[in-house]
């Protein structure tokens, strides 16, 4: 009897918090969306008009029907998926050999490739700045897209690696057995059976490459080149308060790409992820 | 004759030694030794170099000194920006791990009794955690827009209270842009913590009823010492990503107002790109490298000793 009735007030308190925790994480979202719908008008009412009397969908529109914000988008998303390719290219082999063969010292490696995390991308990109200006490489996609997948590799690795653990080694053994060569065998069998590790580190490295900010920043300086996170700052530096609608459009628009990736293999990247987390 | 009997055996030889490099690890690591190596170790290596002499972006003239190292690290402003940046990581990890740990275990909680909205709020915490950084400063810029129509104000004012300078008070201004990197950064410390509680041994919970425990008891001398090696892992992880944090500030404040705001990555990223001093620049980012090792030598010495591996 006691122990029920304790359980329910620490349910009623579990409820307290999450309403608040709710309204915290919810509130600037759906602060973005309330002025993303307004007019002009009533940008200028506050909370009074959370849900506009006026619903509008022009501020959308003029964002998308701008061909320099399509722009952006198409260049964001060009980078992020060819990077996240180029990433999988890089990392597969490497996690492959990281899960099956006897390598010397290979605790110290892992470590070693997990400790490029602490480097912030803001130190390499200092000399990288010069080298790529002296070769001609800013102001290309290429270059940009070369530095993503460096800075994506070490964690793709990690996570690779774990799930290619995760398929039984007899199953090589029994295709070298069979005549399969090293190559056939990480091609015909391991690379199909590490499908969800795939999928999810190509969703994570899209995401990561979406969200990039100083890379293309310091990389790319003219606008037809310049993807979303880059053009979003520019424009925000350009608004006031009397374009706020327009501004949280625009600045919607460029989230809920990220959001759909995420939310579409949201299980699978959560465990990729936390078994990183948790074994790093 | 010869050639005939020559070119089989040739071809034989190269298969034999294309198998034999895919056995050896070296090939396959290959792609990653080099991308790493242009991309990460290579670059590194050169500001250890450029921090070492007077180099700037558009000089050429480079010579070996250590006047920059004693120049830039004698500025006089360097230990506001220090301050600014340890209150910033500070206050944002301990917010991100002690928000992270509780909702994750109301998450657990609501999981097990079955209670509504549990993944509704863990789906937005998530969500909140995918907005790219410079997006998030702009949507909070927009939220705490000094003017009584503002995201936040308008609120305080149905409360009758006064609209707050959000972002143009010195003395708040921190403050809201810990609140904002909270806001971002806890989703990934629940994450963390919610595998780590699941992890947990039943067993043990089920032990410390028999012993009488209350759920606090529970909570203190069960809950917390399993975590400890998660926790540790996620400070560090966290604490990294705080110091580096550098898309989020310049959107929100650009360092702001006056000096308030400019932790030691914007401080960087000033003086290589806005001042052209690569030199003091790099000196800068050795520093922030020198900060970031020490404090993860650091949260290791906590670690238990089985999961120091």
């Amino acid at each position: 009897m006691k122990a029920s009735s304790q359980a329910r007030l620490g349910d009623i308190f579990s409820y307290l918090f999450m309403a608040v925790m709710l309204i915290f994480f919810a509130w600037p979202l759906i602060w973005l969306l309330s002025l993303a719908l307004r007019t002009r008008k009533e940008i200028y009412l506050g909370v009074a008009r959370l849900i506009p009397h006026d619903p509008t969908l022009e501020n959308f529109q003029a964002i998308l029907s701008s061909s320099q914000f399509a722009g952006y988008l198409i260049n964001a998303l060009k980078l992020s998926c060819l990077s996240a390719v180029g990433c999988l290219i890089v990392a597969l082999p490497a996690a492959y050999a990281f899960s099956r063969f006897e390598i010397r010292a290979k605790g110290a490696w892992l470590m070693g490739l997990l400790s490029f995390q602490m480097i912030s991308p803001l130190v390499i990109m200092i000399p990288l700045y010069r080298y790529m200006a002296s070769i001609q490489m800013t102001e290309s996609h290429f270059g940009v897209t070369m530095v993503y997948i460096a800075l994506a590799v070490p964690t793709a690795t990690w996570i690779l690696k774990g799930f290619i653990d995760g398929i039984p080694d007899s199953l090589d053994e029994a295709a070298m057995i069979d005549g399969c060569s090293r190559f056939g065998v990480f091609w015909r069998i391991v690379l199909p059976l590490s499908t969800p590790g795939i999928a999810s580190v190509f969703i994570i490295t899209v995401i990561a490459g979406w969200s990039q900010f100083l890379v293309p920043f310091l990389l790319i300086t003219k606008d037809n080149l310049m993807p979303i996170g880059v053009g979003i700052f520019q424009y925000a530096g350009t608004q006031n308060d009397s374009s706020l609608q327009v501004l949280a459009a625009a600045c919607l628009v460029s989230v809920v790409p990220a959001i759909i990736a995420f939310l579409s293999l949201q299980r699978l990247i959560l465990s990729a992820m936390t078994a990183g987390a948790v074994k790093g | 004759m010869k050639p005939l009997a020559d070119t089989p055996r040739l071809a034989v030889d190269t298969t034999n030694a294309s198998a034999k490099a895919g056995n050896r690890p070296a090939a396959w690591l290959m792609p990653l030794i080099l991308v790493l190596g242009v991309f990460y170790l290579y670059p590194v290596l050169d500001v250890f170099r450029f921090a070492f002499s007077d180099i700037t972006l558009l000089g050429k003239g480079e010579q070996v000194t250590i006047e920059t190292l004693i120049r830039t690290l004698t500025r006089p402003e360097l230990a506001e920006i220090l301050w600014v940046t340890l209150i910033f990581t500070g206050s944002s990890v301990i917010g991100q791990q002690v928000l992270g740990l509780a909702v994750a275990l109301v998450v657990v909680r609501g999981e097990k009794r079955g209670l509504l909205g549990t993944n509704l709020l863990r789906t937005t915490a998530l969500i909140a955690w995918v907005v790219p950084g410079v997006a998030g400063g702009i949507v909070w810029k927009m939220l705490m827009n000094g003017a009584p129509f503002g995201g936040l104000n308008s609120v305080l004012r149905l409360f009758g209270a006064a609209p707050v300078q959000w972002l143009s008070d010195p003395d708040i201004v921190m403050w809201s842009v810990v609140i904002a990197n909270i806001w971002r950064g806890t989703a990934f410390s629940m994450v963390v913590m919610y595998a780590a509680l699941k992890a947990i041994d039943p067993v043990l919970y089920e032990a410390a009823d028999v012993d009488g425990a209350n759920s606090w008891q529970r909570f203190v001398h069960v809950t917390l010492p399993q975590l400890r090696a998660a926790i540790m892992v996620n400070l560090i992880l966290i604490t990294i990503q705080t110091l580096n944090t550098f898309d989020a500030v310049i959107s929100l404040t650009g360092g702001g107002p006056g000096r308030a705001t400019e932790v030691l990555s914007l401080y960087t990223f000033n003086t290589v790109f806005r001042n052209y001093d690569l030199a003091a620049g790099a000196v800068l980012s050795l520093l922030m490298l020198v900060i970031s090792m020490s404090l993860a030598l650091f949260y290791t010495k906590f670690l238990p000793k089985e999961a120091r591996k």
